[in-house]
């Protein structure tokens, strides 16, 4: 089976309108080859960050669905053309970092389908493969480990330094944190699209202001040799009941996110 | 009411602007660019852009202590022109940025931050 990007680039080649549904996981728009617009059902769309701004409310946004779409969002102010197309193209872009590595199911197209909020702001689909890659990119400049994406977000008690400078979006993670909500759990509850959460949760655990996810039993975890186990315990079946002079030789998680961090500030002195 | 690109239409007719750049803070994206100089990564540029927006405010954070940094213009002179960069507020992410060069002899600084003010409030409200 064909991946999305392939299927959506076929797509584009033909220059097709319609809305090619990928299973469960969301819908993407076309007009003539062009995206118009994409959701996912993992990032919040227009609608929910209209309402979630106190834009507008979801019965009236469902109402000007219905009868006068688009045209009379525009024209009773609640927001403007320009407002209207870099939301668009914030929770398209959203969407698109989403949806696009989704495998698994197979997408129907059906002709002729638009979107209410699309047409406002056309996409090249190159662009958007490239843009996806390029903030795959920023992600892991700042910090590599793509574990902190999926994990409940758990800001550290305490500062390892005297004071830390917060951007906008991390302040609110960290305000909103209940040390069970996920990355995108927090965008649905913020409003904010799940790259920016993902931004400021990978910046939060470069400066070091996460915990350190608790270390599963490296047993369970096939990629980790069997005999990390082993090793970790050996200091203590040695008898001495204090730390061990200097560290065990493992591969455990927790060693793995310390080198990981070594790595980057070694990278940041270069 | 303006749209995006029109937006970069008005940027560009302010005088001695050599090019002009629409960015979202936020991921550092090129949102829209108009007549990019020869030689010039768009995508590497916004990136840049905005990661010095960032620390900008990060470093005035650091010295206006009790306040809670915003930044509505910046201006960088350097010894071939003069790049400014308008922050709008928007009700989504962002701030979305207006980034415009300017021709040192030819540009009038402070008609140029007055237009960027125009535009950001047509293009917002």
């Amino acid at each position: 089976m064909a991946p999305l990007d392939t299927l959506l680039a076929g797509l584009a080649r033909e220059r097709s309108t319609g809305a090619l549904l990928v299973g469960r996981a969301g819908t993407v728009f076309l007009d003539e080859g062009r995206v118009t617009y994409m959701e996912c059902v993992q990032t919040p769309g227009v609608e929910r960050l209209l309402t979630a701004r106190g834009r507008s409310t979801e019965a009236t946004l469902r109402g000007m669905q219905a009868d006068g779409g688009c045209e009379r969002l525009l024209a009773e102010g609640v927001l403007t053309l320009g407002e209207l197309q870099y939301c668009v193209l914030g929770a398209v872009l959203d969407a698109a970092f989403f949806l696009l590595p989704v495998g698994g199911t197979r997408p129907k197209f059906r002709p002729g389908e638009r979107h209410w909020l699309g047409g406002r702001w056309y996409f090249e689909v190159s662009g958007l493969l490239r843009e996806c890659a390029r903030r795959r990119a920023q992600l892991a400049r700042i910090w590599p480990s793509a574990e902190v994406d999926t994990a409940p977000v758990r800001p550290a008690p305490w500062l390892t330094g005297q004071g830390v400078t917060l951007g906008r979006v991390e302040w609110e993670v960290v305000a909103r944190a209940d040390h069970k909500a996920t990355p995108l759990d927090l965008a649905r509850q913020l409003g904010r699209s799940g790259y920016s959460i993902l931004l400021a949760v990978r910046r939060l655990a470069a400066a070091g202001l996460l915990v350190p996810r608790e270390e599963p039993a490296p047993a369970e975890d096939p990629r980790l040799p069997k005999r990390s186990r082993q090793a970790v315990k050996a200091p203590s079946t040695g008898g001495s009941t204090g730390p061990p002079l200097g560290p065990a030789v493992t591969a455990d998680p927790t060693d793995l996110a310390l080198l990981l961090r070594l790595k980057k500030a070694l990278e940041e002195l270069a | 009411m303006l749209g995006l690109d029109d937006c970069l239409i008005e940027v560009m007719a302010i005088p001695g602007a050599l090019d002009a750049m629409l960015l979202d803070q936020t991921s550092g994206m090129a949102v829209a660019v108009s007549g990019s100089p020869q030689g010039v990564d768009t995508e590497g540029s916004a990136a840049a852009l905005t990661e010095t927006l960032r620390a900008t405010v990060d470093g005035l954070a650091r010295s206006c202590p009790g306040d809670t940094v915003r930044i509505d213009d910046m201006l960088v002179t350097t010894d071939q022109g003069h790049h400014l960069l308008r922050l709008m507020e928007t009700a989504f992410e962002g701030p979305l940025v207006i980034y415009v060069r300017l021709d040192l002899e030819r540009s009038n600084l402070a008609l140029a931050r007055h237009r960027l003010r125009a535009i950001s409030s047509s293009l917002l409200t």
